[in-house]
């Protein structure tokens, strides 16, 4: 046991040890990715390397480096061994597109505390506009033949589709801001059903989002002649935005305007009495966090080119919500963390497990794990709010060095 | 608009019917953010369980269950669906929100959620496993119906319908809100609520075991929503594992509009939000003149719902309680 | 010069005047103390004048304006700052971070500055982090610069506020029994460190407290309130031999 606790010390202690293990790791998950026939085991195994890459004490450059190296050459390089790489590019495609989702979504809840419970409304809005604009739909809407946009509208769109859902974020921000914590979720679900429930319907007077039949036929993303068409190329697209929403974030935390968020979470009065503004840094909150669900729903749209209101219903709400709190509330690594873990339990090991039951002892199709989403979902809110509130990685404070702090306050006088 | 005026004593009496479901339902939200300041968002779950474990215990008996009166079996199967759904109640509490006390009020809000969820998917499970789909047509006790005669009062009004289901239904939901109403103002228990409501600190000096009020709280306000769950089904007839969220939510919505905490202005919130929606439903298409149909049904009781968080959060006939500085 | 002036004001609760047509006019530069039995309504005109409340009637003015009507935010803005009564501190951020909080309205880096990292915004971010911690070396807490508020101690907790109130630069901070909970060592600690920082920072002080040792120590004027209403107010000698006064305390009957 000492030896143990010996050994533990010396690899926290040898940076140089720890880079050699990560190197490793790396190395026998990519290379079992790639020589195995769609193992999922494997596959999980290669994307720890960046949760064990995040334990080290590497420097941050240095870690960096190798989170880019992994994400945008090793991971897509192991998986195209086998036949099945399109299918755990799918599974890496939304996973991303969760992860971005989640981390709105902890500006909002995690941030500033504001628990939403309609968050999908604005992936939803994401999602239309590109699909409205990108479909033969906007032709018949406006009776333009400048419709559909083509593909290289899509690159604008991202940031258009953002702005439009943190505009709704905001008219949806004054009247709700006004009321206070727990009735603030009953309102948030109101409003994303009510959205739902209105783009389900709105094919009529004025067909603008052709009701429950939903859009089909959206342009698929399109530089410089190129098409992306299958997942390993979306893979690109999520990637590049998710590294750019991840800096965003965490620039954010440690702001002027993260720091006010952080505030009223921790006593709206004595937030005011230091002079910050309630309702304009509240909206803040709901309009960046929804931006960055609108960028992910036109994503999701030019991927699948079909949206209909099916997929945004509350369920997915309380989806992103688990992934905040199963990571930590309020902590950008955990909020990953805890939405890469969902999305692949989801799309990857329920379906696994659910295959390798029928396969073995053939259970009815009631049990099917794939089924039991919620009550997966259910068991982790209460374990975690019971238990561990703070989630698999506990947000840390921003550590400053007293040392260069007071050289610097003698050297002012 | 001429229908309107002709269909009200139906609309009114579906109206009155789905007001007082949502009136007892809601006593367990305002009871339990009575004294906890807590969302008791399985509130909703706990009634959908009642209808299926009602339903289930009707499908169960049977041939012995067709032998007895049927208001006999009615009342028997109240009385055990009541009794299992407020123990359920008492072990939520125990289970997921007595731990929780003293967290950060987000923390058992997202508990109540999980315990919805599991509730959901436990009953839908149950559900699929014993017929083969989750949701359930149950068998009806009574078949009757009455026709009230009230062209003969004013002659433009129709008749209206009242199956005897829904006369059950309101005669029993209205002696629960009595029974209920009696309890809280004139038991030793019933005061003792009401004084773990107020503070729960002095309460507890007062050598009141809060704890044992607060379990008695949920099992009371559990045991009445499952029994209205049954109720439910067998007015309504089908039930399926996801009937409580949103029913739960308007419930809760008029628990707010009668004043959370106060148990008379639940029942009047319920009835007046079971027949405006109603009324909304059976209308919104003339009145708009056919923009929008009973399809925004539900964003009308939302938008119901989130005007009276905004404007009215105290309710119509409460006072607002400020945070002490 | 006045820094402060209050006129006939009144707040209601229900049927309970809480506060009745108080009349103060708070000299600049001065420390104030307002004492009174409990539920004299001391906290509450804290209260109305940071704009927590809004008085039912009466006017309250800093500087030719008007506090009426303002949200408490805007007051902060207009150099007040405060303390509670009981702590409010941002329980889960460091010292430093409650402090960087007070300097909000003094900083000014927007959101696409603080996307891009201009260097404009890093240089703020870093002076602010300085400045911080040079108000935390005045209340005698720099060590504790990245310990999360929640886990320092009572007397710790109530400095910080301080602290973090400093970093607002009001020129008027109500401390709302700043003493309260301390043992007799730390009192002197912040009774010193209440004059330290009217001399540094050129304040107007008005604080709540019971300690009457420290009031009568410190204070050049003292209000008395009791049931909402002003019943005396003077120097601490006039005040001690005040009949109405030591009436309000011990009860009818103790002068005689």
């Amino acid at each position: 046991m000492i030896r143990m606790n010996k050994g533990l010390d010396m690899l926290q202690k040898n940076r140089k040890l720890q880079f050699t293990l990560l190197l490793l790791f790396i190395l026998l998950s990519s290379a079992s990715v790639y020589f195995l026939e769609r193992s999922v085991t494997a596959f999980l195994l290669l994307l720890g390397s960046l949760l064990l890459l995040h334990y080290t004490h590497l420097s941050k450059k240095i870690k960096w480096s190798i989170a880019l190296i992994l994400l945008v050459v090793i991971i897509p390089l192991a998986t195209s061994g086998g036949t099945s790489q399109q299918d755990y590019m799918e599974v890496a495609v939304q996973t991303g597109i969760y992860i971005a989702m989640a981390l709105g979504l902890n500006i909002v809840v995690g941030f500033a505390g504001l628990l939403d419970l309609g968050f999908v409304a604005f992936f939803a809005i994401g999602a239309y506009t590109y699909g409205i604009f990108a479909s033969p739909q906007a032709a018949t809407l406006f009776h333009s033949n400048i419709f559909p946009l083509g593909g290289a509208w899509f690159w604008p769109f991202i940031i258009i589709g953002g702005l439009i859902a943190a505009l709704f974020g905001i008219l949806l921000g004054i009247p709700v801001l006004r009321v206070k914590g727990d009735y603030l979720a009953i309102v948030t679900l109101g409003f994303g059903e009510i959205i739902r429930i209105v783009f389900n319907n709105l094919d009529k007077p004025i067909n603008i989002t052709n009701g429950a039949q939903g859009l089909s036929q959206i342009q698929q993303p399109e530089l410089f002649g190129f098409t992306f068409s299958l997942a390993s190329q979306f893979y690109y697209i999520v990637i590049a935005i998710l590294l750019i929403v991840i800096i965003g974030v965490q620039r954010l935390e440690n702001s002027k305007l993260g720091r006010s968020w952080k505030a009223i979470r921790e006593d709206e009065i004595a937030a005011q009495a230091m002079g910050i503004p309630l309702v304009k840094t509240k909206l803040w909150a709901f309009a960046l966090g929804a931006s960055f669900s609108g960028m992910m729903g036109v994503v999701f749209s030019a991927k699948n080119m079909f949206v209909d209101p099916s997929s945004f219903t509350l369920i997915e709400s309380i989806t992103i919500l688990v992934m905040v709190i199963l990571g930590g509330m309020g902590s950008i690594p955990g909020v990953i963390l805890g939405a890469a873990v969902i999305s692949v339990l989801n799309l990857q090991i329920l379906t696994e497990i659910t295959n390798f039951l029928t396969q073995t002892i053939n259970i009815p199709e009631t049990l099917s794990p794939t089924k039991m989403q919620r009550l997966i979902f259910g068991v982790i809110l209460v374990l975690i709010a019971v238990y561990r509130p703070k989630g698999l990685i506990t947000a840390k404070t921003k550590q400053f060095d007293p040392k260069e702090l007071a050289d610097q306050t003698i050297s002012d006088k | 608009m001429s229908h309107i005026f002709s269909a009200l004593p139906q609309v009114l009496v579906d109206g009155l019917t789905l007001g007082a479901i949502y009136a007892v339902v809601a006593l367990g939200y305002t009871m339990v953010y009575g004294i906890l300041e807590l969302i008791n968002f399985a509130h909703g779950e706990v009634f959908m369980t009642g209808a299926f474990i009602g339903t289930g215990l009707l499908l169960s008996m049977g041939a012995f269950g067709s032998a007895l009166p049927a208001w006999i079996t009615l009342i028997l199967i109240l009385i055990l669906t009541a009794l299992l759904t407020g123990l359920l109640g008492m072990g939520i509490e125990k289970l997921a929100y007595r731990p929780l006390r003293k967290a950060p009020k987000l923390i058992p809000l997202i508990s109540a959620i999980g315990i919805s969820f599991i509730l959901q998917d436990l009953v839908r499970f149950l559900a699929e496993w014993k017929t083969g789909n989750y949701i359930v047509t149950g068998t009806t006790l009574f078949e009757g119906k009455l026709t009230i005669p009230f062209s003969s009062i004013i002659g433009t009004f129709q008749n209206a319908t009242i199956k005897t289901n829904t006369l059950i239904l309101i005669g029993i939901t209205i002696a629960i809100m009595f029974m209920l109403d009696i309890f809280v103002n004139r038991t030793k228990w019933g005061t003792a609520m009401r004084a773990v409501a107020q503070d729960q600190e002095t309460a507890s000096l007062m050598s009141i075991n809060v704890n044992k009020v607060i379990s008695l709280t949920f099992f009371i306000g559990s045991a009445i929503g499952g029994a209205t769950g049954f109720l439910f089904a067998q007015q309504y007839a089908t039930i399926d594992p996801y009937i409580g969220f949103i029913l739960g939510l308007k419930a809760f919505t008029a628990a707010v509009l009668g004043g959370i905490g106060n148990i008379r202005g639940a029942m009047f919130g319920g009835l007046l939000l079971g027949v405006l929606e109603v009324f909304a439903a059976a209308n919104l298409s003339t009145l708009t003149s056919g923009v929008f149909g009973s399809e925004y049904k539900d964003v009308f009781a939302f938008a119901i719902l989130i005007l009276v968080l905004i404007f009215k959060p105290e309710g119509l006939f409460g006072k607002s309680a400020k945070e002490k500085v | 010069m006045t820094a402060l002036e209050l006129k006939g004001v009144t707040k209601q609760f229900g049927g309970l005047t809480a506060v009745n047509k108080i009349d103060l006019s708070i000299k600049d530069n001065s420390i104030t103390a307002i004492i009174g039995p409990n539920g004299a309504g001391k906290t509450t005109l804290f209260n109305l004048i940071t704009g927590i409340y809004k008085p039912d009637s009466g006017s309250i003015v800093m500087n030719e304006t008007s506090l009426i009507n303002r949200k408490p935010n805007q007051i902060a803005n207009l150099g007040i700052a405060r303390t509670f009564q009981n702590i409010r501190l941002f329980k889960e951020m460091t010292a430093l971070e409650n402090v960087l909080i007070g300097m909000h309205s003094h900083l000014t880096s927007g959101l696409l500055g603080t996307l891009f990292q201009l260097k404009r915004v890093r240089l703020e971010e870093k002076k602010a982090a300085i400045d911080a911690y040079e108000l935390l070396q005045t209340v005698h807490l720099s060590e504790k610069c990245n310990e999360r508020a929640k886990n320092l101690s009572y007397g710790e907790q109530r400095r910080l506020e301080i602290a973090r109130a400093l970093a607002t630069r009001p020129s008027i901070l109500f401390l709302d029994e700043p003493a309260a909970g301390m043992n007799p060592r730390e009192t002197k600690t912040l009774t010193d460190l209440i004059t330290h920082i009217r001399e540094k920072f050129n304040l107007t002080i008005i604080l709540i407290e019971h300690d009457m040792k420290l009031v009568m120590n410190i204070s050049e004027e003292i209000i008395v309130l009791d049931y909402g209403q002003k019943i005396a107010s003077g120097s601490p000698e006039e005040i001690r031999s005040n009949p109405r006064v030591i009436e309000a305390y011990l009860g009818k009957g103790a002068v005689s």
